[in-house]
């Protein structure tokens, strides 16, 4: 490009046709977030998407209303190429609950990186004079999408706790990537790299409001000493096998239907594990996880104090998954 | 992505006891309690704060659907809906903060799903109007009657955090009031049965009747009629709400 003050890169066409192409990629950012909220488990990844939607809407806003002062129609998105779409369409695709670090990794790993790479090279190539307009909305959206991505980082990592979870974010950034490259990045002709890591160092404390300090995972502690008790001996009777050991922590009237309930789960109880605790006046919930070589399920019993002490007053089978299905 | 999603495909961590709101009422009441927390003391506040919480969540996550489900819908319908989401989830974390201010712990009470299910509606004029109206309508006579305890108790930290809370429910409800003017305008029966819809969850939601009319030394929750008429509500509305909760149904 010449050194001259009034020389640009991009004509006003072609700068609308890649505004239509970043708008397409922050509306489709937005929905998806939005649609994931409710099937994400974890809250740390739940607020994350929650804290973002809202910046996406406004990107994509600020995209569709400058537009028209490209002679363009307001408010239009446009995917680069059928490629684009399909790599849209694979980064929208698990939405399973068991799926969340391929959801982060979607997202705040490859999208929102690409686009800090790709606002990044379009902003250096703009004209100080007459495109104003269209700098100061890429200089909001790079430095707010640095900030997302960065945040996602930090939440994918702690997610992403082991070697298996660490594995799957590399092998779902990979497939990513690649079908991201094959549409040439959201504009369909990025050049590579397509995320430019040099560019996504961002501060911890920029990022701590994009972050919702959640609190600390379930503490078995919070149990009563004595319903503790009464709650590890019915476990160890699950654990070994002993179904009359078991059945004494059940009272009378609710036996068969507790049997009913553990009976996907036959074949072997493996381990069981205390995952909640919920009180309904003096009555608790106590909530298990136990496995059998087959599922893993979790059963809510209702504990109550008997003049015997606790016992289970009822309890239902609240979900079943295989094990290959299961974290 | 399925639009819209199935109501058990709402996602928890572990730690949640997921329960039906009527059985944990039942099961309260043969205990001789109130089926409702009636914050006489602040293991009661507390309740009722966690059922905030995981109705906060609840609410982030079906403007957050609304956002997805309706893509054909005005832009700018998307726009409140994307913004209500950031609302909401600024509203989870102050009311996790004040779990933990009141020494509490997330799943300590069961979760029910009521608001879940009504932010499932098919019509997006619906879920506004159920919602933003119904629902966040309820949610200001609740937050109105936990800022007064907060003042009688003194307690500045629930009382000026609820209160921003608060403002932001008043926001919602005036959004639900002008969207769905403007997506059922010209549909007289779409309007018919979302407004049929609210009413309904105005019927039915109402704290085992405990929402009256009234100040709040002399009901147990008094309808919020300022922060509604705030809100878009008319005179005639708030009358038909004043009259609802005279024959309401006990969740």
């Amino acid at each position: 490009m010449s050194s001259h003050h009034l020389a640009g890169h991009f004509s006003v066409d072609d700068s609308a046709r890649r505004i239509r192409n970043y708008r397409y990629a922050e509306e489709r950012m937005m929905r998806v977030l939005g649609g994931w909220i409710a099937l994400t488990p974890e809250l740390p990844a739940k607020l994350l998407f929650g804290r973002h939607v809202w910046d996406c809407a406004q990107h994509a806003d600020l995209w569709g209303r400058r537009l028209p002062e490209l002679r363009a129609a307001a408010h239009e998105s446009e995917p680069a190429n059928d490629a684009m779409v399909a790599f849209t369409e694979m980064l929208e695709s698990p939405e399973g609950p068991r799926q969340t670090l391929e959801r982060i990794v979607g997202v705040y790993a490859v999208l929102k990186p690409h686009l800090v790479t790709v606002y990044a090279r379009h902003l250096a190539s703009t004209n100080a004079v007459y495109e104003p307009p269209t700098r100061r909305i890429l200089t909001r959206c790079l430095e707010e999408e640095r900030r997302h991505a960065a945040a996602g980082a930090i939440v994918l990592d702690r997610l992403a706790r082991d070697a298996a979870g660490r594995a799957r974010v590399a092998d779902c950034a990979r497939r990513l990537l690649a079908a991201l490259e094959k549409a040439g990045g959201v504009t369909g002709d990025a050049p590579a790299p397509l995320v430019d890591p040099a560019l996504l160092d961002v501060a911890p404390e920029i990022v701590a409001p994009d972050l919702v300090q959640v609190p600390p995972d379930f503490d078995p502690a919070a149990l009563s000493a004595d319903l503790a008790s009464a709650v590890n001996d019915h476990r160890e009777s699950l654990e070994s096998g002993d179904a009359a050991g078991a059945a004494e922590w059940v009272e009378p009237g609710a036996r068969d239907a507790l049997s009913a309930a553990f009976a996907p789960l036959a074949g072997g109880i493996t381990s069981t594990r205390v995952v909640g605790l919920a009180a309904i006046g003096r009555q608790q919930m106590v909530k298990l996880r136990i496995e059998s070589p087959r599922a893993i399920g979790f059963v809510q019993l209702r504990w109550t104090q008997t003049t015997s002490g606790w016992r289970i007053a009822a309890g239902d089978l609240v979900s079943t998954e295989p094990v290959s299905a299961a974290p | 992505m399925d639009r819209p999603i199935a109501y058990d495909k709402l996602a928890r961590e572990d730690r949640f006891v997921r329960m039906r709101a009527r059985e944990v009422g039942e099961l309260k009441v043969e205990q001789g309690l109130p089926p409702f927390p009636d914050l006489a003391s602040r293991e009661s506040i507390r309740e009722r704060v966690h059922g905030i919480m995981v109705g906060e969540l609840q609410a982030m996550e079906g403007a957050g659907r609304t956002v997805y489900d309706f893509p054909e819908a005005p832009w700018e319908f998307t726009l409140d809906m994307a913004r209500q989401v950031w609302d909401e989830s600024r509203h989870v974390e102050t009311y996790l903060g004040l779990l933990e201010h009141l020494g509490g712990r997330v799943g300590e009470f069961p979760e029910s799903t009521i608001l879940w299910r009504c932010a499932c509606a098919e019509d997006a004029a619906a879920r506004v109007a159920g919602v933003n109206r119904g629902l966040e309508g309820l949610a200001c006579d609740v937050f109105n009657q936990l800022i007064h305890i907060a003042q009688k108790i003194g307690d500045p930290i629930i009382e000026k955090s609820v209160d921003y809370v608060l403002a932001d429910e008043i926001t919602h409800v005036r959004m639900g009031s002008r969207w769905l003017n403007e997506l059922t305008r010209g549909d007289a029966e779409r309007r018919r049965k979302a407004i049929e819809f609210q009413e309904t969850i105005d019927e039915r939601f109402n704290l085992g009747g405990s929402r009256q009319d009234g100040h709040h030394e002399v009901v147990p929750i008094s309808i919020a009629k300022e922060a509604r008429k705030l809100a878009g509500f008319t005179d005639e509305e708030i009358e038909r709400l004043i009259k609802s909760t005279q024959r309401s149904q006990v969740y």
